[in-house]
């Protein structure tokens, strides 16, 4: 049986296992803990929603790659239909997504007419000031969408008050709070004595799994999230989905950090050797999905920002692979070099927000279009933020992850 | 000057252009004299060099030697500030090690004798006398300290937020009725007519568009002062003056700021090129600078650049080396107005200020004011005052050095309005620091409205009610000011978590169109992240790349802000 070794657990790397295993290999994952990926919030894009071109609201989508469909299925709680999904953000914003964290409210599922929006002291969540800008937008008035707050007792105690997100969130995966909460939504709903076509809540709606389809049941009527920052309960509710997919998959998961990737040649059975604290796999293929320099697989290395009375000895690269693999840098389709000073590169060349394609986020291993690296031995791969390129969306490396996961375990 | 003799929106005795330490120093004083005035400031109070100084009103020993009369007036000035503004103050004992040398015994001695003349002026501003320590001594108090050190010096000095302090003096003189108004340019200085029967001057007329409303409005002024600082010049030009006749020399000094607390005491030391510099604890973080370079570029667009930032770190890490592996949140980047003189190196420029009378140009009670430091603003000010009262207030006198600024007429328990607003004591104390009593007030908000106890920026930490109080009562109209005023997003999390919920705040108070509070928030995000990266290391790189997701993902940074 052909055996491949994933290292990272971010959507990337997951994909790549589901997929690997999918296509008939035993598969171990190798997993060195949050990155993008959990951190994120619950909107699944392609690309930069921004870079989506314009389209009639009801446009069918070109479906998604089936090896990517066979991923998205598999690790459930996640939504990616045939049309575009419209979320509103806890910043006030309304935006397309491709698709999204099934916990979400989409309102582009919605016929028109008013959105309860529950006024609850908590945080950052100003119901009056969100559904006056939720109002306001183009995308919502297109769809005759009117956002109403009213008032609602959804913390059982003051103490709530300064829990974040995803406490409250986890809070709602036991059953008796969940009806505890359709409650108080039913409460706030007969006070405002309106016809509601859905509710949409602060992100509260489980960590385990998600509890949007079920409050919905409850209520009668499509409840969800409004799309969150960073931190929040969705990247959670993707850890447990891929916990889960993994279980029922088979494949292996080894919590830890690999630090190095050779191949030997002379070895018939498992060319590629993984060493990991503990020891070493050997395998007939890697895929290395360890994120960008967020996840943790690239480092920036401006020898300048740690000057003192010495210069480093050599020259470094900008950026580098944090594991040790025999793989090329690259940036736009071209091998990077090495600034020609010994304090590094200056930012202001490189770094977002002074360029618009700031070469570091577009820094990675340089990679075939199957992810199979550049330049190395058949076998090694390389997908997610740590290949060169755009990936930086959720859709876009679960795709590209399950692309190259298929190709390392069917080889 | 071109004339121009159209109706006006208002008329004023003295228009006050710049909204920096000397410009609402001055419209305070002059105000407090009962003159009308209006201040325009065409970004925000504090945004050039009085909000990005060292955030020091020190007495100057720099000058003890060259200009002693600089050391004595910014000790003297400095120590009227303390009784104006007690709460806005916090002491910083700073710590002079001397690393072996040839002559690092003599020099020792040199600095000794040097800091005992420094002494004399501590008095002025209730400092401490300086002290000399040994090598051991001063690892004691210093345990981050390296490298062959034959001993120290102390010596005491004070610690201010520089923005705020210009937001106090125009807070006050707004409430003694001037007009103050922020995010307001003057695109036009030009003489009214002189009044038909008798032939006299009726003063001037300044055209002001409001940048964020694209209004326009015409102000009268009997009097115009030009307290531009390093745009001076560019002011100048506006009423047709020579820019020869405002003749500063700009240099640009950046700050390196970290996200924490890195030493006990502020360190004094040389960089690689012979100047001083500094590592300070200021607010909740500690700042390096300066530097002291010719600027020609952009004033509205001043920007610290890796270089600078890499040479600052290497000057400090000699002696302090976690400032290495510390995290940089932020630099700040500004330009001061110094005296003018062509042939000397930067730092040995005068600090002395000036008053320009521009009546030798043909422009009677027009006025600019050059150089000067944040220490002595009140006495420039003064100085600027007593110029223009011998015309318009003859038998007024100075009330400035006595006259609390706001918050600063009684001190107010924190401990109190912890329990009582049912806040954190950290966020109290904060909340003290920077309204003094008037952080009553603030608590009051919450007594009526419990909802304002929401912390909005956790690193600051500043509550809702203070958002909602600096744009009420201190003249906040964007992201960018309210930070400015409170803090909020300058911690270590960048705005990331408070950005958006500020814009929104900023969008319900002054009731802006919907949408307008993240295009807000996106700018302050974007203009912090610019600052930010120049510093950027590994650890802020991963910071910088969830910085940018998160913008992507919530607010959206393809529209050019």
């Amino acid at each position: 049986m052909r055996s491949v070794v994933v290292i990272g657990g971010g959507i990337a790397g997951t994909a790549a296992a589901l997929a690997a295993a999918r296509a008939g290999a035993s598969v171990t994952l190798v997993d060195g803990g949050t990155g993008a990926s959990v951190l994120a919030g619950g909107a699944k894009d392609e690309r930069d929603w921004e870079d989506e071109p314009p389209e009639a609201p009801d446009a069918t989508l070109a479906p998604l790659d089936e090896r990517a469909r066979a991923v998205v299925d598999a690790l459930g709680g996640t939504r990616v239909t045939d049309r575009r999904a419209l979320v509103v953000v806890t910043t006030g914003l309304v935006r397309p997504a491709r698709g999204v964290d099934a916990a979400l409210l989409d309102l582009a599922s919605l016929p028109g007419g008013a959105v309860l929006v529950p006024d609850v002291e908590h945080g950052a969540w100003d119901a009056r000031s969100l559904a006056r800008t939720w109002s306001a937008s183009e995308r919502t008035k297109d769809r005759g969408l009117r956002f109403v707050a009213g008032h609602a007792k959804l913390l059982a105690h003051t103490e709530e008050r300064s829990f974040a997100d995803a406490e409250l969130a986890a809070r709602h995966d036991d059953d008796a709070r969940l009806a505890w909460l359709a409650e108080r939504l039913r409460e706030a709903r007969t006070a405002l004595a309106r016809e509601l076509v859905a509710i949409v809540l602060p992100p509260w709606l489980g960590v385990a799994r998600e509890r949007a389809t079920a409050l919905s049941a409850l209520m009668g009527v499509p409840c969800g999230e409004a799309l969150g920052g960073v931190g929040g309960p969705a990247g959670l509710r993707f850890e447990h989905s891929r916990d889960r997919a993994f279980a029922a998959a088979g494949v292996v998961v080894l919590a830890g950090r690999a630090s190095l990737v050779t191949r030997h040649a002379d070895d018939d059975d498992h060319p590629w050797h993984v060493h990991v604290a503990k020891g070493r796999l050997d395998c007939d293929a890697v895929v290395l999905a360890t994120g960008g320099i967020l996840g943790g697989g690239l480092e920036y290395t401006p020898a300048g920002a740690y000057l003192a009375n010495a210069l480093p000895d050599t020259p470094r690269p900008l950026v580098r692979v944090t594991l040790d693999a025999p793989v090329r840098l690259g940036a736009f389709g071209r091998a990077l070099a090495e600034p020609s000073s010994l304090f590094g590169g200056a930012p202001e060349t490189h770094a977002w927000p002074y360029v618009r394609e700031p070469l570091l986020d577009h820094a990675g291993v340089m990679v075939h279009d199957a992810g199979e690296v550049k330049g190395a031995a058949p076998g090694l791969y390389a997908t997610g933020e740590v290949a060169a390129g755009p990936a930086h969306t959720w859709l876009a490396a679960l795709t590209h992850g399950a692309r190259a996961g298929d190709a390392a375990g069917r080889a | 000057m071109p004339l121009d003799g159209g109706p006006v929106d208002d008329a004023v005795d003295i228009a006050v252009i710049g909204g920096g330490v000397n410009g609402t120093g001055v419209a305070r004083d002059l105000t407090l004299r009962g003159l009308k005035v209006a201040l325009f400031e065409r970004h925000d109070l504090g945004f050039g060099a009085s909000g990005n100084s060292s955030g020091m009103i020190h007495g100057g020993p720099r000058y003890l030697l060259t200009t002693p009369g600089v050391t004595k007036s910014s000790c003297l000035d400095s120590g009227f500030i303390q009784k104006i503004a007690p709460h806005l103050l916090f002491r910083i004992p700073f710590l002079m090690p001397m690393m072996r040398g040839k002559q690092s015994g003599i020099m020792l001695e040199l600095y000794d004798a040097f800091f005992r003349a420094y002494d004399d002026f501590q008095p002025l501003k209730r400092g401490e006398p300086h002290t000399r320590l040994t090598p051991h001594e001063l690892l004691q108090l210093e345990p981050g300290l390296t490298g062959d050190i034959v001993g120290a010096m102390t010596f005491d000095e004070w610690g201010v937020d520089g923005a705020r302090l210009c937001v106090m003096n125009a807070l006050d003189a707004s409430e003694r009725g001037a007009k103050v108004h922020v995010h307001a340019m003057v695109t036009a200085l030009a003489k009214a007519p002189p009044d038909a029967t008798t032939g006299r001057s009726t003063g001037y007329v300044l055209t002001v568009r409001d940048v964020l409303t694209g209004r326009t409005s015409r102000v009268g002024a009997k009097g115009v002062v030009n307290a531009t600082g390093a745009w001076g010049p560019l002011t100048a030009a506006l009423g047709g003056l020579p820019t020869s006749s405002v003749k500063i020399r700009p240099a640009k000094g950046i700050h390196v700021v970290f996200d924490r607390r890195l030493s006990n005491y502020g360190l004094m030391t040389d960089s690689i090129d012979g100047r001083q510099v500094f590592l300070e604890p200021w607010q909740n973080m500690s700042v390096i600078g300066t530097t002291d370079d010719d600027y020609y570029g952009d004033l509205d667009d001043v920007r610290a650049t890796s270089e600078e930032v890499r040479y600052l770190v290497q000057g400090i890490a000699r002696i302090f080396p976690a400032v290495r592996e510390a995290r940089i949140v932020a630099t700040w980047a500004a330009v001061r107005p110094t005296l003018y003189a062509f042939g000397p190196n930067e730092d040995r420029l005068s600090r002395e200020h000036e008053v320009v009378d521009h009546a030798t140009d043909g422009a009677p009670h027009v006025y600019s004011m050059l150089g000067g430091k944040l220490a002595s603003y009140r006495l420039f000010a003064q100085e600027m005052t007593e110029r223009i009262a011998r015309d318009f207030a003859p038998s007024s006198v100075c009330t400035t050095h006595k006259t609390p600024l706001p918050g600063g007429d009684r001190a107010a328990n924190d401990g109190l309005l912890a329990r009582s607003g049912a806040i954190t004591h950290v966020a109290s104390r904060r909340l003290v620091y920077r309204h003094g009593s008037r952080a009553n007030a603030i608590v009051h908000r919450i007594l009526a409205r419990p909802t304002e106890r929401t912390v909005v920026c956790a690193c600051e930490p500043v509550i809702e009610a203070e958002v909602r109080h600096v744009i009420a009562h201190e003249m906040a109209r964007t992201v960018d000011d309210v930070a400015r005023r409170t803090r909020l997003g300058l911690g270590a999390c960048g705005g990331m978590r408070c950005a958006a919920r500020c814009g929104q705040i900023l969008e319900a108070e002054l009731g802006l169109s919907p949408g307008e509070g993240q295009r807000q928030a996106r700018r302050f995000l974007f203009r912090q992240a610019r600052m930010r990266v120049v510093a950027m290391g590994p650890a802020q790189a991963r910071q910088e790349a969830l910085a940018l997701a998160e913008l992507r993902s919530t607010l959206g940074g393809r529209e050019d802000p």
